[in-house]
């Protein structure tokens, strides 16, 4: 595995290897070892391009990664050599026991490379988040940080202040200690933002949206064969392509729990086998009970205070939350887990209201989000 | 920590919800990036007037700096319409892009890429495209399969199709123009006016300069006799009009069909 790092870059960089989200070494120099200024960051890509398009000029487009590798080799100063002169940017093994005999290589790194990293981490984190996967460390590490990953906490803590400032994105570790990372919002959305959108956000969300209020109003926990129960009400079936969800089933077992909206659980010695699902951790970073309860709410056209069991337990929460706490989310998320099926919403009764009033539910999904 | 000595704007949750919204969009033409200010002003800060918009952007770009990031105007090709999109200048090609496709797709762009560069009038047929299909890396693809992914280009607005053929949208031209020009220098063609990159545009049938469609509007504005600046020959395409955002505004919100534009005079 090559030593040096890179992140997503689209191909058409000299390197011409086309791979994404690998580690092509040629695409190395392309980020790093520059004095950028404003509009003219590629001092280098320019005596590599010409060589490589002339190639191609020459002898036909493609397959000349290989004469722009090896240029870049001679000419760039990589910014994860750092003081160093004429290292081989692709040594492999520049970890660990390398960086022992040849200390100079970890040398004092200018401010600019560092914001360079910085930048990079944070479009990094910004692109990774655009699908709503939590990002890992190791990846932060493998495709952006590489000879940088020393500089770990200080590199992610400038990206993530970065994040908060220009953007209003906060930077959260999902579970503690589980080194991956979203981004939340902290700009409350507003309605006229949808139409504003360019993304038309996700029709999605309204179908999430219907089952996490549902997994609240029954105890924070319910089996799929309820989910699909209520869902059946509504037009949505486990089996049956959906105008607009598309493949619900998919959605709700697979797709939101990789985005961990949603834990999906077996549960034992059950015969058919049965699962549960649950709020996962990314809904109690995003949201809230008290917000999912007020959706809830909206729907049935009613007060959140009709349901008192989840009332009180959605309060309890937001006291919870405003309690100023050492690390804020992963108590969140930590006290969330642990609030298990509180014995008072056995009158799960108040729960039963969705069915009689599912017809109106169709026009639910209009998320609050 | 970014306390550097560097002049930077300053940024409230006016501006970051407009980024945001912004982000969203991968282009926005200028009546709707103007539209999207007011409207992120509302939310935030209703009593505020509303700054222009060109030191609105800049004070933006001004903290985006540091990041290698830029909200970049540009003119659209065709019929002159100002539109703004967020380019990333430290890695260049869309890195954005490189996440939303796979390896033989990004080859495909670059195919597409390269035969519009060459090509006279700057469009490169599909039938052209779809031939080089066996020559991408990763994955084999079909040419059914190919189809899509120039749909898939397109509207994610980094090709734009017109009876079958592509060109480059004008979002591509901004946030890879320098690399193009770095990538195929002998191909490129540039405008005599501007200096910029140029993908459609009017050539002089004498000497060969080329210049944008728009460019050709303001420098032929109101002259009767328009001229070659490079040889004088007279110059013997049709002018089109300067854009107008007022007239546009009145005829409606969609893109206008400009009458006196046919994008490909050579």
């Amino acid at each position: 595995m090559p030593g040096a790092p890179t992140y997503p870059q689209f191909p058409l960089r000299a390197p011409l290897s086309g791979r994404r989200a690998s580690c092509s070494d040629a695409e190395v120099p392309a980020c790093r070892g520059r004095a950028p200024a404003a509009g003219d960051m590629l001092p280098k890509p320019r005596s590599r391009g010409r060589p490589s398009s002339q190639a191609d000029r020459d002898g036909g487009r493609g397959g000349d990664g290989r004469a722009a590798r090896s240029a870049a080799a001679e000419e760039a100063p990589s910014t994860s050599r750092g003081a160093g002169g004429s290292q081989d940017p692709r040594r492999s093994s520049s970890q660990g026991g390398r960086r022992a005999d040849a200390p100079l290589v970890v040398g004092p790194r200018s401010q600019k490379q560092l914001e360079l990293k910085v930048a990079e981490l944070v479009q990094f984190l910004l692109i990774k988040d655009q699908r709503k996967i939590p990002i890992k460390r190791a990846d932060i590490v493998k495709h952006v940080l590489g000879d940088y990953r020393d500089m770990f906490p200080d590199l992610l803590h400038r990206a993530a202040e970065r994040l908060q400032y220009v953007f209003g994105y906060r930077l959260v570790e999902l579970e503690p200690k589980s080194n991956t990372y979203i981004l939340i919002n902290s700009l409350e959305p507003v309605e006229e933002d949808a139409e504003l959108r360019g993304d038309q956000g996700t029709p999605t969300t309204g179908l999430l949206m219907i089952v996490l209020g549902l997994i609240f109003m029954k105890g924070n926990a319910v089996k799929e064969t309820e989910v699909w129960d209520f869902l059946r009400r509504l037009g949505v079936y486990p089996t049956k392509k959906h105008l607009i969800f598309g493949d619900p089933k998919k959605l709700l077992t697979e797709d939101f729990v990789r985005q961990r909206y949603l834990e999906y659980r077996r549960i034992p010695h059950t015969d058919p086998v049965d699962y549960e699902l649950q709020w996962g951790p990314r809904t109690h970073l995003e949201t809230s009970k008290m917000k999912v309860l007020k959706f809830v709410a909206k729907v049935h056209n009613q007060d959140p205070k009709d349901w008192p069991a989840q009332y009180c337990e959605a309060l309890a929460e937001e006291e919870d939350r405003a309690r100023p706490q050492a690390s804020a989310p992963s108590q969140a998320s930590a006290r969330s887990q642990t609030s298990t099926r509180p014995p008072t919403s056995a009158p799960s009764q108040t729960s039963t209201r969705p069915p009689t009033s599912a017809p109106s539910q169709t026009s639910a999904p209009a998320p609050s989000s | 920590m970014q306390g550097s000595s560097r002049r930077t704007g300053t940024m409230t949750d006016v501006h970051r919800r407009f980024l945001q919204l912004l982000m969203t969009h991968g282009v926005l033409e200028e009546w709707e990036v103007k539209r999207l200010q007011k409207h992120c002003y509302k939310v935030h800060d209703c009593n505020a007037p509303v700054e222009k918009l060109e030191d609105f952007i800049h004070n933006i770009n001004s903290v985006l700096e540091s990041l290698y990031i830029e909200i970049k105007k540009g003119v659209t090709e065709d019929d002159g319409r100002p539109i703004y999109a967020l380019v990333n200048l430290a890695t260049t090609a869309i890195s954005k892009m490189a996440s939303d496709f796979a390896e033989n797709e990004l080859d495909l762009f670059r195919k597409a890429l390269e035969l519009i560069i060459d090509s006279e009038t700057g469009f490169a047929s599909s039938t052209n495209i779809l031939n080089v299909v066996d020559q991408l890396k990763g994955k084999k693809m079909r040419k059914k399969e190919a189809e899509q992914v120039l749909q898939k280009f397109a509207q994610n607005k980094w090709l734009i199709e017109k009876e079958g053929e592509f060109t480059l949208h004008t979002r591509a031209i901004l946030e890879m123009e320098q690399h193009i020009r770095e990538t195929y220098p002998d191909a490129v063609k540039i405008c005599n006016i501007c200096h910029g990159l140029l993908i459609q545009g009017q050539s002089c049938e004498t000497c060969g300069i080329r210049m944008h469609l728009p460019c050709v509007a303001k420098y032929f504005q109101s002259n009767s006799e328009p001229r070659c600046p490079n040889c004088n020959d007279y110059w013997p395409h049709e002018i089109p009009e300067v854009f107008d955002p007022e007239k546009e505004r009145g005829a409606g919100l969609s893109k206008p069909s400009r009458k006196s534009l046919r994008p490909r005079q050579h």
